[in-house]
């Protein structure tokens, strides 16, 4: 029986037959997250049910004053698109990505409490890939991993099994942001000791390894500590979005078709 | 196989299946109880002759496939769990409320060690014993469990 469990752990990790056999449990046991967390859902409609009038309008009011300037954030946003693009042209670099993304929800958090793995509501029938970048309103959550054919399972940065190679938005230096498994802390990996980086810097993606595009939000650095007798820093970051808050999360669309075209060739 | 009770059996593990990943605040998700193998450690102590490492195997890799990853560590962990108890049945039926609460939190701890090194062996995890951290919850739930799963076999007249 042993011995069946270790073959079964080697042949889920290796086989592609066995692969395929994950993906259809996939579903099946989303069916039971959906069951377990339905209580939690249905608190959830009944209170939004009874909200009162005057909060909803409150939020109606708030909401469109804030739809109202993102609207002007967002034509200036078009016009920079434009230039940029146009100055991509002039480089003759790849053209700049339109961001398209479709929004899931979260249906739940996977029960082992040392990984960090979210299970969401869209999958291949959606037209999710894996290792889609999943993002949040203020930068990346994580990627798919396992997408089924109406759910799909994402790992999230903090995870210790995951890394984004990221960048210093002020200074372009390059990095790895490593998981820790801590929801709030992101290790920045490789980052020589005399490297110019401060408290406070944004880390980007950087877009190296062609999976994640470049220049979404992933971090803030928090402290950088030079170790003694290291030649790299011990640089922590906090990822910009809080990863344990929020029930919905987008994923960014157009590099699904950009997945695809590779898996073609 | 179609032996008295087998669905009352399984429900009572499905049901246990589905409140283990009832959703928690994230950062409480460690000190969730292992409530799927609290009850199946009752039953593979009150049947013994039914229930076994085979089904521990299969309800192991259960948890495995709701983990979704590393499909097979927690079969291999809860089958040595519940040999060790299928060996001592005898003995740990004799056991007061006390002594089978630390014992159950032995093998649990047991049972998530080899789970949490098989992870490790395959690269899947965070270091430190944070892993342990459900094993004094689930220690306080086993008597509550056994006696409810006691009345629950007896009600139904599973044997």
């Amino acid at each position: 029986m042993l011995g069946l469990c270790l073959i079964l752990l080697i042949s889920f990790r290796e086989q592609p037959f066995f692969q395929r056999v994950r993906l259809i449990t996939q579903d099946a046991v989303s069916v039971l997250y959906t069951v377990a967390a339905s209580p939690v859902t249905a608190g959830r409609a009944v209170v939004s049910f009874f909200k009162s009038h005057r909060a909803l309008r409150d939020e109606n009011s708030r909401l469109q004053q804030e739809n109202f300037l993102l609207r002007g954030q967002s034509q200036r946003l078009a016009a920079v698109v434009a230039e940029n693009s146009r100055y991509r042209d002039l480089l003759n670099s790849a053209g700049s990505l339109d961001r398209e993304v479709m929004v899931a929800e979260i249906i739940a958090v996977t029960a082992d409490a040392s990984r960090h793995i979210l299970l969401l509501d869209k999958g291949s029938r959606h037209g999710v890939v894996q290792g889609q970048p999943l993002l949040g309103a203020e930068g990346l959550i994580g990627q798919t991993i396992m997408v089924g054919e109406s759910t799909s399972r994402a790992i999230m940065i903090s995870d210790s099994t995951h890394a984004v190679p990221v960048q210093v938005l002020r200074s372009g230096v390059r990095g790895l942001a490593e998981g820790t498994g801590e929801i709030d802390r992101l290790m920045v990996r490789h980052i020589a000791a005399t490297t110019d980086i401060v408290e406070g810097d944004i880390l980007v993606t950087s877009g190296l390894g062609g999976l994640f595009p470049p220049g979404y939000p992933v971090a803030e650095v928090v402290s950088i500590e030079n170790v003694k007798g290291s030649a790299f820093a011990a640089v922590l970051s906090r990822p910009m979005v809080k990863l344990d808050r929020g029930r919905h999360v987008m994923l960014a669309m157009d590099v699904a078709t950009k997945i695809n075209d590779l898996g073609a060739r | 196989m179609a032996r008295r009770g087998t669905w009352l059996i399984v429900i009572t593990l499905v049901i246990s299946l589905i409140l283990q990943v009832v959703p928690v605040p994230f950062e409480w998700r460690g000190f969730r109880p292992e409530l799927v193998l609290l009850v199946l450690f009752y039953w593979v102590l009150a049947l013994p002759q039914r229930i076994g490492v085979i089904t521990a195997v299969l309800v192991g890799l259960s948890i495995d496939f709701l983990d979704g990853f590393a499909i097979g560590a927690a079969g291999a962990g809860a089958s040595i769990g519940s040999l060790i108890i299928l060996l001592n049945y005898q003995r740990i039926r004799q056991f007061d409320s006390l002594q089978q609460t630390f014992l159950i939190g032995l093998v649990l701890a047991i049972v998530l060690l080899v789970t949490q090194r098989l992870h490790g062996l395959l690269g899947y995890t965070a270091d430190g014993l944070e892993f342990l951290y459900s094993v004094p919850i689930s220690m306080v739930l086993w008597i509550p469990i056994r006696n409810f799963l006691r009345g629950y076999r007896r009600y139904y007249e599973i044997a």
